[in-house]
């Protein structure tokens, strides 16, 4: 496996072909629902290019965030395949990984759903036409994998172009199980702060009766935006349980559009938004329910310090006959400051019969009285507001397995030294 | 061990504690009773350190000032406040919190943290005293607690912080009577020689169970008669009513019979 090559010359053809048009994408504005929050003068500042091969070295502490976790690991820096610090020795039976632009030359029609010939708006047209390299996941049929995969998006903003485009496609066979967790990271080579932007779209194809865990942990450094895209087609029985974690970045962008095509599939979605200082967290969330009998939950909590902002854009579409619907969407949120903000909003279009959906939103404070309760018992004031934001934090942690995410998160939850 | 003199408190204003002076020796168990709204419990807060109000006086618990201290700060010089309204913290566990609360005690004072095994076998014996369930460890903080189970895990969070004073706010409150013969036999068990009491109540039910040296009678925000264990008596058969208006008012907030 090569560490990726120059972009064109691998790139499937309709990456090619929407290159050819990326001048014709304008820019998401404030005018656009989905992109109201985003803060655009920022965005106007990333520059999105083909990758550069080979990647940079890795700056020293980058290395160091990346979770402890067993099993086999992806590396991605600015958008290559870094097969230097990726390990994928000993894949057990039925798993294949390989790099995007590999799995682009030797089977470039496996990546048509990857690949689509128009994209909804700039950034997904930048995504395709420049990120021709990254990760593609396979898992056979009957297939359950015991161990996590991986990924590490790692951006070190470059000269030319300060951002990165990463592509990542997770195919689970019939029946088949597994976890893939993907950390998102980064760092810089100069010492001082400069912009930059990591742009990771990943697509998610699910068989009969598949089940796949898909945690992403968004832990960007301040000076740095990610715009994270995840698309799921679910098959009949299939199931996915999306975790996300959006903690870093001065702007974070967590979108999830899940389609549900088959009968009897289910989603689970959850999240936890962390904001501190001017960050904006924004979730997009589109449910499709497109066949029968399935269940889909959306369930975030935001917590909110400073003038930290925090979006949650819900959507739930039943399309018509999709009947036996169960739908649920909850936003939780804990401002921790008179000054933070969150912005919540359930979409619903509902055009079939025999549907159940509900959706809720609250917005509450630190408990003054649970947190003169705890003092009252000695516990200071700094740690009794930690005691209650980890307490709130932590249902979204409920049913995480690893403990190792579950540490980072809880640790990444203390820390107030950034 | 405990002065408190001309102690005031109000909110946005409205003056609740209007000049209480009460001084606790050590060992003691002293009785609070009054009616509705006379300031019992803004006294127990008041002492506590919940923010709202507006404070002057001073109260002074072995040396230390408490009014110029912070919540957890007064807890470490040694105070407990026993909640009338035990608050529920979903999320916390039980067994954590009070270990936190130990431990966060123990290191303003500059003791050893305890550890995870040692502090087992101290919330067992806690638990033994109030007849609580293992399992009562591992719930939320008061979360889904019934008014008994609430009110059982605050003396047993008093009996793991071993403090100095212990301010019991209604603890009465919400009882059946055999959840007040539980409650209260781990009280007397925590009396002794260097720790106090201060027991606020509207009934003289509870000090048939915890049997107080003084009783003190507050009435709109000062104490108006203070006595033995016969002026509850007194109070059981003639109710309040002697207290209001100011007929007594001659004694004034006279401490007799307390003794420092």
């Amino acid at each position: 496996m090569t560490a990726g090559s120059v972009a064109t010359s691998t790139a499937h053809p309709a990456s090619v072909a929407v290159l050819d048009q990326i001048a014709g994408y304008e820019r998401p504005t404030k005018r656009d629902e989905a992109w109201r929050y985003a803060p655009h003068s920022q965005l106007a500042q990333l520059s999105f290019g083909p990758p550069h091969t080979p990647a940079p070295p890795l700056p020293g502490d980058v290395e160091q965030q990346i979770p402890a976790i067993e099993g086999p690991t992806i590396v991605i820096v600015n958008g290559v395949f870094d097969s230097v610090h990726s390990k994928l020795g000993d894949l057990p039976t039925g798993l294949v990984i390989s790099s995007l632009a590999a799995a682009a030359t030797i089977e470039p029609e496996r990546l048509d759903r990857h690949f689509p010939p128009m994209a909804h708006d700039a950034f997904m047209a930048a995504n395709l036409a420049f990120g021709t390299d990254g990760a593609v996941i396979r898992v056979g049929e009957g297939v359950c994998l015991q161990t996590p995969v991986h990924i590490v998006d790692i951006l070190v903003p470059g000269e030319d172009h300060n951002g990165s485009c990463t592509g990542v496609v997770i195919d689970l066979g019939p029946s088949s199980s597994a976890t893939v967790i993907e950390t998102r990271i980064g760092g810089s080579s100069a010492d001082q702060e400069v912009a930059g932007g990591s742009n990771v779209r990943t697509t998610i194809t699910l068989a009969a009766s598949a089940s796949l865990e898909h945690i992403v942990l968004q832990d960007l450094p301040r000076s740095l935006v990610h715009l994270g895209a995840v698309e799921v087609t679910q098959a009949e029985g299939s199931e996915f349980l999306g975790r996300s974690f959006n903690i870093g970045a001065s702007f974070g962008r967590m979108a999830y559009q899940v389609e549900l095509v088959g009968d009897g599939a289910r989603t689970e979605l959850s999240g936890l938004f962390f904001g501190r200082g001017e960050q904006v967290l924004d979730q997009q969330i589109t449910v499709v329910h497109g066949a029968k009998d399935c269940v889909s939950t959306q369930s975030f909590r935001g917590v909110l310090d400073d003038q930290s902002v925090g979006v949650f854009n819900g959507g739930i579409d039943v399309r018509p006959g999709a009947d036996g619907t169960d739908a649920t969407q909850s936003n939780a949120n804990l401002l921790l400051s008179n000054r933070a903000e969150i912005n919540t909003q359930p979409r619903l279009e509902i055009l079939a019969d025999d549907v159940a959906c509900k959706h809720g939103a609250t917005v509450g404070q630190l408990d003054e009285t649970a947190l003169y309760y705890m003092r009252s018992r000695g516990i200071p004031a700094e740690e009794a507001r930690r005691l209650l934001i980890n307490a709130f934090a932590d249902q979204t942690l409920e049913g995480v397995g690893i403990e190792t995410i579950r540490d980072w998160v809880i640790q990444r939850l203390g820390h107030t030294d950034d | 061990m405990l002065h408190v003199e001309n102690l005031t408190a109000s909110i946005g204003g409205t003056p609740i504690l209007k000049g209480l002076d009460l001084s606790v020796g050590s060992g003691e168990v002293h009785a609070i009773m009054g009616p509705n709204g006379s300031g019992k419990s803004t006294f127990a807060h008041a002492l506590a350190g919940r923010e709202g109000y507006e404070i002057g006086g001073t109260a002074v618990l072995d040396g230390h000032d408490l009014l110029a201290m912070e919540p957890e700060a007064r807890a470490a010089a040694g105070l407990f406040l026993g909640f009338q309204y035990p608050v529920e913290i979903p999320g916390v566990n039980n067994m954590y919190f009070l270990r936190t609360a130990l431990n966060s005690v123990r290191k303003a004072r500059g003791e050893d943290e305890v550890s995870a095994r040692d502090f087992l076998a101290i919330a067992n014996e806690a638990m033994a005293l109030v007849e609580m369930k293992q399992d009562f460890l591992h719930r939320a903080v008061n979360a889904g607690f019934s008014g008994g189970e609430k009110k059982r895990n605050e003396i047993l969070q008093m009996a793991v912080m071993q403090p100095r004073l212990a301010v019991l706010d209604e603890t009465d409150s919400g009882l059946d009577i055999d959840a007040l013969r539980v409650i209260a036999s781990g009280v007397n068990s925590l009396r002794g020689p260097d720790r106090s009491m201060i027991v606020i109540t509207h009934y003289q039910r509870l000090l048939d169970y915890i049997e107080p040296d003084f009783v003190h009678v507050l009435v709109n925000g000062k104490i108006v008669k203070s006595g033995d264990r016969t002026l509850a008596l007194h109070l059981e058969v003639n109710g309040y009513a002697d207290f209001v208006d100011g007929k007594n008012e001659v004694d004034g907030h006279s401490l007799s019979g307390a003794t420092t």
